[in-house]
């Protein structure tokens, strides 16, 4: 079987998984006895005791008077049509606001792997090379911090050294490129770290493996077999790792989006619930959802494309 | 799992983390430059796109962007705003305008425009509660007036006026049929020139201001919701101005040379009693639940000064509210009330607690409480809730003490509605299920009362009566917070009716 087609055969699972998730979504708030009416009321008028004839009113206008089926197959329809209907509280397009924040977010996202590919694979495997030394102890310990400091202990860290006292990064804001930098740093350690130690443990096994070992008795450069068998195989396990960042960077930065004022998807999400603007949280929770069930599927074939052993096993199967 | 070596690092960071707090170099005030510009960090975002109508109602009046007819003063009472007199005329009032009073289009302010700007907002599907259900109509009255008429005379319109949801936008702004469009269309001393969503919004000083001009040549503010994040944006230089700091926050800003400002607010945090069954529907152990909670160590103590502790429903934020702060607790006075009621070791008494955590204090609150009412002999079991859920019960009767927090001022300085809703018998937010028929013709009096020292007196009567009566008990007001730090001129309003962004003034 081809790798296109194996990719194809995996992403024939992703529509009945939004499909099932669309079904969740779409009855999470009514299961938390969320009534749409009154979210709608409350958002707009700020009211312990929305008025009761508004209140009606505004529930046939919603359609939230017709049979709940009926209700979930309209509101599915303007889903596919792209047709996300308008925020309770804002008033304004949804699609706009969740396109937007997933924008940013998505920026955030895909600096921060960036980011700490480029820094912990590397790290990893330049710690492999010789288990125990200098560079492993140092590195152990540093990942271990960068595992176990949360992201709202760093955040403000960050800002209070690279902001309050060096004075040289802005604490808060977006737009300018110098606003990318402490978000950045502070998604990145915790993948950062964990990519590090993971790739430091591959590595230091597959180095022991019978074709290293030959390869390095047929007079192979250490360098060379370090980074061309370790870090090639070590890296597939990362990239496997990678497809679950992706989604939790995507929708779960609320404390980096919050704490540094960032206008994405995370922050949206945590503003739209208390406020229980509906329309908000369905779409944003179904875009975390699809993107999340996307990249763990593009994820895995690549890490099968990567993976010798692993694309020949699927290949027979 | 910790290792050694982390704790030692973690314990190292902190002591640098807290040196590093207190860094920066010292300004708070400094020479006024009404020609330089401001950023300042604001607690809350426009929720429905500056939707003034609605729950945005005071933003563009905060920004000194839009104007209403009237404002008010330090008492509480009507002052002139883009109207310069009223008078009443049974059951309507005749507002004078401005004369001279531009838009920031350039288009002048007429009766015509304002009436656009009152039906536009008289007409929308949830109309505002300062003018809702007195069957407001408004028309042109000469070339200089309006006329506003209600189905009954009624004794506020001055003061519903000054309402931020009541701002009148230049003609304009209403020409697509749509919500207003508020860029560049009102009357303040400050333009809106662009809005970046919830992020961000950029204003100038409008050059052709009626009034005392705005202090800034030009504002940006940032809408940042995270406390910490406003503390750290002023410790950064990165803000000069930001409001709703936490207690906790404050001696870190201070340190970092900003000036800190605290002043009251017009909101209380009752312990609702459930009066519909017992054993709250004994006054004896309603005033032993009263006299039970120490409500200075509330205030002072458990929210380390975040609040001043309440001595009626209303306090100092508004002049008919008690001054004095209310006595501590009397332990023993709570048990020999409790014992008159028929509860003590014998028979002791459980009750249950309801609250919610969207205000963070309130469950802190609740375990002191739970702690104080412990002492006098009263076991509370707390449940800590979601609102939405609680509601229906609560207001049903179906609960025992319930911890809420209350704006007891609804869209404009007067406390009629809040008297009303919570707490006469037909009051459609009457949680406590007080009814007091004596109540009932205290506050029905406010309909035929114009004279706003008479109103202020029935205000205070009010309370004294909710507090005999033991009507819940007002624990604590939360205390507003603002801080400058490269900027000076703010001037608290406790109402907060009047703008804030126009008095702030750059200082290098």
């Amino acid at each position: 079987m081809t790798g296109l087609l194996l990719l194809l055969r995996r992403l024939l699972v992703v529509p009945p998984v939004l499909l099932a998730a669309s079904v969740l979504v779409f009855a999470l708030p009514r299961w938390m006895a969320v009534d749409p009416a009154r979210a709608v009321l409350r958002a707009r008028t700020a009211e312990a005791v929305p008025d009761p004839a508004t209140e009606a009113r505004l529930r046939v206008e919603l359609g939230l008077d017709r049979p709940v089926v009926e209700q979930y197959l309209r509101w599915l329809g303007g889903v596919l049509r792209g047709d996300l209907g308008y925020g309770y509280v804002s008033r304004t397009p949804v699609l706009e606001q969740v396109g937007s924040a997933a924008m940013v977010s998505g920026l955030l996202t895909v600096l921060a792997l960036a980011l700490a590919a480029a820094v912990g694979i590397p790290a990893g495997v330049y710690a492999a090379r010789r288990p125990g030394g200098r560079w492993d102890r140092f590195l152990g310990a540093g990942t271990i911090v960068g595992v176990a400091v949360p992201e709202f202990v760093l955040a403000p860290w960050l800002v209070l050294v690279f902001g309050v006292w060096a004075g040289l990064l802005p604490a808060i804001g977006w737009g300018d490129p110098a606003h990318l930098v402490l978000p950045v740093l502070t998604l990145a350690a915790y993948p950062g770290a964990l990519a590090a130690q993971l790739v430091r443990a591959e590595t230091v096994g597959i180095l022991q493996r019978p074709h290293v070992l030959l390869a390095r008795s047929k007079g192979l450069s250490g360098q060379r077999v370090l980074w061309r068998h370790g870090a090639r195989l070590a890296t597939t396990s990362v990239t496997a790792l990678a497809g679950m960042f992706v989604a939790g960077l995507l929708g779960g930065s609320v404390v980096v989006e919050v704490v540094f004022g960032i206008p994405g998807l995370g922050r949206l999400l945590h503003r739209a619930v208390p406020a229980q603007d509906l329309p908000v949280i369905q779409a944003g929770t179904l875009i975390v959802v699809a993107v999340a069930v996307t990249a763990g599927v593009l994820v895995e074939a690549i890490a099968t494309a990567l993976d010798p052993v692993r694309r020949t096993a699927e290949r027979a199967g | 799992m910790t290792t050694p070596g982390v704790r030692v690092l973690a314990a190292l960071t902190t002591a640098a983390a807290l040196l590093l707090a207190g860094c920066g170099s010292p300004s708070g005030g400094g020479t006024p430059d009404p020609a330089g510009e401001l950023t300042v960090a604001l607690q809350f975002p426009p929720r429905a796109d500056y939707a003034f109508d609605a729950d945005d109602g005071k933003l563009l009046s905060f920004l000194g962007v839009g104007e209403t007819l009237t404002t008010v003063d330090d008492e509480a009472a009507a002052a002139p705003g883009l109207a310069t007199g009223w008078e009443q005329d049974g059951d309507s009032w005749r507002f004078t305008l401005r004369p001279g009073v531009e838009f920031h289009d350039g288009t002048p302010l007429t009766p015509e425009a304002v009436v656009t700007a009152l039906r536009y907002v008289a007409g929308v599907e949830a109309p505002p509660r300062s003018i809702r259900d007195i069957g407001f109509e408004i028309e042109a009255d000469g070339a200089d007036a309006v006329r506003i008429s209600t189905t009954e005379p009624d004794p506020v319109m001055p003061l519903r006026m000054s309402s931020g949801n009541l701002a009148i936008l230049a003609p304009a702004a209403y020409a697509a049929g749509d919500a207003p469009d508020y860029l560049r269309s009102g009357t303040g001393p400050l333009v809106l020139e662009t809005v970046n969503g919830v992020e961000s919004a950029e204003l100038t000083r409008f050059d052709g201001y009626w009034g005392e001009p705005a202090g800034a040549a030009r504002v940006t503010v940032r809408y940042v919701e995270d406390p910490q994040a406003r503390a750290l944006a002023v410790q950064a230089g990165d803000v000069q101005f930001a409001e709703g700091l936490p207690a906790a926050q404050l001696e870190q800003v201070r340190s970092a040379g900003a000036e800190v400002v605290e002043y009251e607010g017009a909101r209380t945090v009752p312990l609702q009693l459930n009066q519909s069954r017992a054993p709250f529907d004994d006054v004896r152990v309603r005033r032993a639940v009263t006299e039970a909670i120490d409500r200075p160590v509330l205030a002072g103590q458990v929210l380390a000064g975040s609040a001043q502790p309440a001595a009626d429903l209303f306090g100092p934020a508004v002049p008919w509210g008690a001054t004095e702060p209310p006595a501590g607790a009397d332990v023993e006075r709570a048990r020999a009330l409790l014992a008159e009621a028929g509860y003590g070791p014998e028979n002791p008494l459980t009750v249950q607690l309801w609250t919610f955590p969207n205000r963070p204090e309130l469950p802190t609150i609740a375990n002191a409480v739970q702690a104080m009412l412990g002492e006098a002999g009263i076991r509370v079991e707390i449940t800590v809730g979601n609102y939405e859920a609680q509601e229906p019960e609560v207001l049903a009767g179906n609960y025992d003490m319930f911890l809420n927090s209350r704006s007891y001022l609804s869209d404009f300085p007067d406390a009629a509605s809040t008297l009303t809703s919570d707490y006469t018998c037909a009051g459609s937010y009457a949680i406590d299920q007080y009814c007091s028929p004596a109540y009932d013709a205290l506050v029905d009096r406010l309909n035929g009362t114009v004279d706003p020292a008479q109103r202020r007196q029935l205000f205070a009567e009010a309370a004294g009566m909710l507090d005999t009566d033991a009507v819940g008990v007002m624990l604590v007001h939360p205390l507003n917070t603002a801080v400058l730090r490269g900027a000076t001129g703010f001037t608290p309003d406790p109402l907060q009716v009047r703008p804030v962004l126009p008095q702030l003034i750059p200082a290098g």
